[in-house]
């Protein structure tokens, strides 16, 4: 029995222990499962979280930010006799982002007080690495429309010139058009920072990248508001989904935004989150570019470097950081001062800022920066300048790395450049309707360049009637025929001595009869513009009135291949035919080789190297390319003096004589083209402080039916009208070896006692006509064969001694 | 007694007039022993010339003149950027050119201040400038000295040294000096 029972207890146990034995399989098994998912979890989630480490260290710790590189022009220099009303100095003042002020207690750095006879201005400092100007506190004595004297304060120590920073004039964006400023923190006042910690993240400074009350917060207020009213974001977390992720609003994401803010906060500290923060934020447009960044951001509403915002500007700033383009204080004023002062209020509420900090900064008028659009008038001169760079500087270089480019572009000059192309092309459709069209891409366009003849600088360029519609730059990218504008270089040609002396003198009579020259095309005969002949002309007269005949003649006598290489010599780079009528402008140039061309005759033969760039500064402050002032002499300065002389002539009596129909006075030199069938208009000229080049046509050449006295030379006229205020200073000087004889200017003979008439005439020492009058004789272009044109081409130490021999 | 104290005073006069001529030519003997051996022709001084023209041309004047004042004082940066300023608002100031080449020859680049020599000297044209001539052939010959032609800068430079003792006979042209 008792056998029986323990068979049968024995039965039952090994009956629980069979029960038994498949749970705690089960058991073991989930325990094992457990523990091997617990590991694979664990496993995973390293992996995860150092996959985030990963991409937060790599943004962190490599180049944060791609920031495009900016363009300057070149700082506008105010001094005693200056025309303040033409330089337009308040305007100039107020794109600057200088603020007119009422007394001079509100004065500071970045305002101007402006009163009866006398403005004062607190200039800011100006930081280039080479060139830093500190802050100046000056006063401008007005007399009329003239800078008198300028006083520095507090001692009135009188200066010579003041400079004034230069504006920004464009950036190289990317595909996004971002623009930021970098700053560092210890740039940023306090009471910026204050301000964003007041409305966005009160704890900043103690969490660990998750504000659970804050969250908590949120929460609370968006169940009570029904709809999403407040965000739990920190900074952390902000800048985490600015840098990292994208803007989908889903519980993986946020998981995501959670994970790598702590993993931030646990990298680095909280000065560097703040910094990238403050260097990341969204804070608005200006125009079709997105404004990142406190830096920037003071820029555009303030007009002024984010270490001088005040208390009341901080707190617009923060006020705006939800909604920047929603909250614009350019949009509703008063609305923005609310805003700004419910800020304020919750800064002192904080304790972020003094009873009487709050109680000034409530009382500040909301005063915004003038609206600055992109400088759009600028653009071809800020895609010359990128072709410039190219070969050093690529397009992602200059998109990313913040560059500073200082150029040569004079703001002024480009204004009135831009507005006298445009408004002369406007005129033109307006009296000749037919060159009108609808269609952008057939109107009728042109082109203006500016340059400084003896450096070479780049001081406008407007490449066509709209960037927006067309970025083909006609004075760099076109090559269209000159027309007369090339005959200089024909005149030069010949006067420019070879081993037997020059082939013509300014006395010297030119054949301007019928002409027909055989060429494997069949005959050339150039006709006249009047379609007349007038038989023997002098040579100035020729050039004056533009004769094709004589100046085709003068050509062949001189020889086209000589022609050709002082055209070269002088700045033509484009390839020039060796044909009679190249006399003429058959040859296909780009505006700028024109200018070029004729800059080195302004500047007495002296050739220039077109600039762009005054200096280009990295990111660090570091210089990495200056201005080299590069020429080369290339003509005798002579004949260089005797060409602008005819040039001179033209200006004042012959097809370029309408220059001065407004009033324009002082030295021009000038020279009109129009190519055959009026495709082409040009006027070419110069001063003896600025060459300038305009061009008229149709891109898809056609005829324009009218001359470049109509077409070019206004447009040329009040450029430069406007630019100097129609006198022009200066004067173009004789050089040593230019004597002046008195000449009859029927026969070119030298004129004696007798001679009916004379006036005087310069010439190259020794190259005075051998006739005379009243005895007889004409002074005509000797039959003499054009002399081969030397190489340029020398390296850099022979040119250096070459310089050297010539002054032993 | 009217008569004697005339002729007493024209006596005095006269013997006044011995004591001057004594003392003028004594003077002038000294003069001529310290007198060099070499007569000296007009020396160039910016600041001379810092009042002539048109308002521009003395605004560019005076930022040269700032410019040699900070090259003076060890300034280069400041002193170039001031010869910048001095060409921008007046690129045909020959002087501009010159304190720029003298600011190259100081800095060492020899090629960019035989460049601005060669503007310097178109600029200045057929007039020139009194005593310009020995700054121009000075500085060309210090440019060449540094380049390595010694042999072709010696001339040069005792050229200057004939034009301009005073300030050539070192072979170097301070910015005080050009001031």
């Amino acid at each position: 029995m008792a056998n029986k029972k323990g068979q049968t207890e024995s039965r039952r146990s090994r009956g629980d222990g069979a029960r038994r034995r498949p749970i705690l399989r089960w058991l073991r098994l989930a325990a094992i499962a457990v523990i091997g998912a617990a590991f694979a979890g664990g496993f995973a989630s390293a992996g995860y979280v150092l996959r985030l480490d990963g991409v937060v260290r790599e943004r962190f710790e490599g180049q944060r930010f791609l920031v495009p590189s900016r363009v300057y022009s070149a700082p506008s220099i105010l001094y005693p006799g200056l025309d303040w009303k033409l330089i337009d100095l308040e305007g100039t003042l107020l794109r600057l982002g200088y603020r007119r002020v009422l007394s001079s207690d509100e004065l500071e750095p970045g305002r101007y007080l402006w009163s009866p006879g006398r403005v004062r201005i607190h200039l800011r400092s100006f930081h280039h690495p080479s060139r830093p100007e500190p802050a100046h506190d000056v006063v401008l004595r007005l007399d009329g429309r003239q800078i008198e004297q300028i006083l520095e304060l507090p001692e009135g120590h009188e200066l010579g010139a003041v400079m004034l920073e230069p504006e920004a004039i464009g950036a190289y964006y990317g595909p996004d058009r971002e623009q930021r400023e970098l700053v560092k923190l210890e740039e940023v006042p306090r009471h910026l920072v204050n301000a964003i910690f007041a409305v966005e993240d009160q704890r900043f400074e103690s969490h660990h990248g998750i504000d659970p009350r804050r969250i908590a917060g949120a929460m609370l207020a968006n169940l009570r508001a029904g709809r999403v009213a407040q965000g739990g974001s920190t900074l952390t977390q902000q800048l985490v989904k600015n840098f990292f992720l994208t803007p989908e609003r889903t519980l993986r994401r946020k998981l995501q935004e959670g994970a790598m803010a702590l993993i931030v906060e646990a990298r680095y500290d909280k000065g560097q989150i703040l910094q990238a923060y403050l260097n990341e934020i969204y804070l608005g447009q200006r125009g079709s570019t997105a404004v990142h960044g406190v830096g920037e951001a003071a820029r555009l509403y303030y007009g002024k470097p984010v270490a001088d915002l005040s208390a009341a500007e901080s707190a617009l700033l923060a006020a705006i950081i939800q909604s920047p383009n929603g909250k614009s204080p350019y949009r509703d004023p008063e609305l923005a001062v609310e805003r700004r002062n419910r800020v304020l209020e919750l800064m002192h509420r904080q304790g972020r800022l003094s009873d009487a900090e709050y109680h000034a900064a409530r009382q500040e008028p909301l005063r915004l920066a003038a609206v600055t659009p992109d400088a759009g008038d600028a653009r071809y001169f800020l895609d010359l300048l990128q072709r410039q760079l190219a070969s050093a500087y690529t397009s992602d270089v200059l998109q990313t790395e913040g560059l500073r480019i200082y150029s040569t572009l004079d703001r002024r000059a480009q204004r009135i450049a831009a507005v006298a192309l445009q408004q002369g092309i406007e005129e033109i459709e307006r009296r000749y309707p037919s060159l009108r069209s609808n269609d952008p891409g057939r109107a009728l366009q042109g082109c203006l360049l500016a340059l400084r003849p003896q450096t070479g600088e780049v001081i406008a360029l407007v490449g066509g009637r709209d960037y927006a519609t067309s970025q083909f730059d006609r004075c760099t990218q076109a090559r269209r025929q000159t027309g007369s504008a090339f005959k200089p270089f024909v005149y030069a040609a010949a006067l420019e001595p070879g081993e037997a002396g020059p082939i013509a003198t300014l006395a010297t009579v030119l054949d301007d009869s019928p002409l027909e020259v055989s060429t494997p095309s069949g005959p050339w005969r150039p006709e006249n513009f009047d379609h007349e002949f007038h038989g023997w002309v002098p040579l100035r007269e020729a050039i004056e009135k533009s004769y094709n005949a004589a100046t085709a003649r003068l050509a062949l006598q001189v020889g086209i291949p000589r022609v050709i290489g002082l055209a070269q010599r002088l700045g033509l780079t484009s390839t020039l035919p060796a044909v009679p009528s190249l006399a003429l402008g058959v040859a296909a140039v780009a505006p700028i080789e024109m200018g070029r061309a004729y800059a080195t005759l302004a500047s007495g033969g002296v050739r220039p190297e077109v600039q762009t760039v005054e200096d280009l500064v990295d990111d660090q402050g570091n210089t990495l390319q200056r201005r080299s002032l590069r020429f080369e002499r290339v003509l005798d300065s002579g004949t260089a003096f005797l060409a602008t002389s005819l040039l001179e002539g033209v200006a004042t009596r012959g097809t370029a004589a309408g220059l001065r129909s407004d009033g324009l006075r002082g030295p021009i030199a000038a020279k009109t083209g129009t190519t055959s069938d009026e495709q082409d208009l040009w006027l070419v000229g110069f001063t003896p402080e600025i060459v300038a080049v305009v061009w008229l046509g149709f891109d898809e050449p056609r005829s324009l039916g009218i001359a470049s006295s109509r077409g070019a030379l206004p447009i040329w006229r009040r450029f430069v009208t406007d630019l100097t205020g129609g006198q022009i200073r200066g004067a173009f000087r004789a050089p040593p070896g230019v004597e002046t004889a008195e000449v009859d200017p029927s026969t070119g003979a030298l004129a004696r006692w007798g001679c009916p008439q004379s006036r005087p005439e310069y010439f190259l020492a020794g190259t005075l006509p051998e006739v005379t009058c009243p005895s007889g004789g004409v002074v005509r272009i000797p039959a003499a064969p054009g002399e081969a044109v030397g190489d340029e081409a020398k390296d850099n130490d022979a040119g250096f001694f070459e310089w050297l021999r010539r002054h032993l | 007694m009217a008569a004697a104290s005339s002729v007493s005073s024209s006596r005095g006069a006269l013997s006044l007039r011995l004591v001057a001529c004594a003392l003028v030519a004594a003077l002038a003997g000294c003069a001529l022993r310290l007198a060099p051996p070499q007569s000296e022709g007009a020396t160039l001084h910016l600041s001379d010339a810092a009042q002539e023209g048109d308002a521009t041309r003395r605004a560019s004047m005076r930022l040269l003149l700032q410019g040699l004042d900070a090259d003076a004082a060890g300034r280069a940066n400041a002193a170039l950027s001031s010869y910048e300023r001095a060409i921008q608002i007046d690129a045909t100031n020959p002087y501009a050119y010159l304190a720029l080449a003298r600011h190259e020859v100081e800095e060492g680049q020899w090629d960019r201040a035989r460049e601005s020599l060669d503007q310097a000297e178109l600029l200045f044209g057929e007039e020139g400038a009194p005593g310009v001539e020995a700054h121009l052939a000075g500085l060309r010959g210090a440019a060449a000295a540094g380049k390595g032609y010694g042999e072709q800068a010696q001339p040069l430079l005792d050229r200057a040294g004939r034009l301009a003792p005073s300030v050539w006979a070192d072979g170097e042209l301070s910015a005080e000096e050009l001031r």
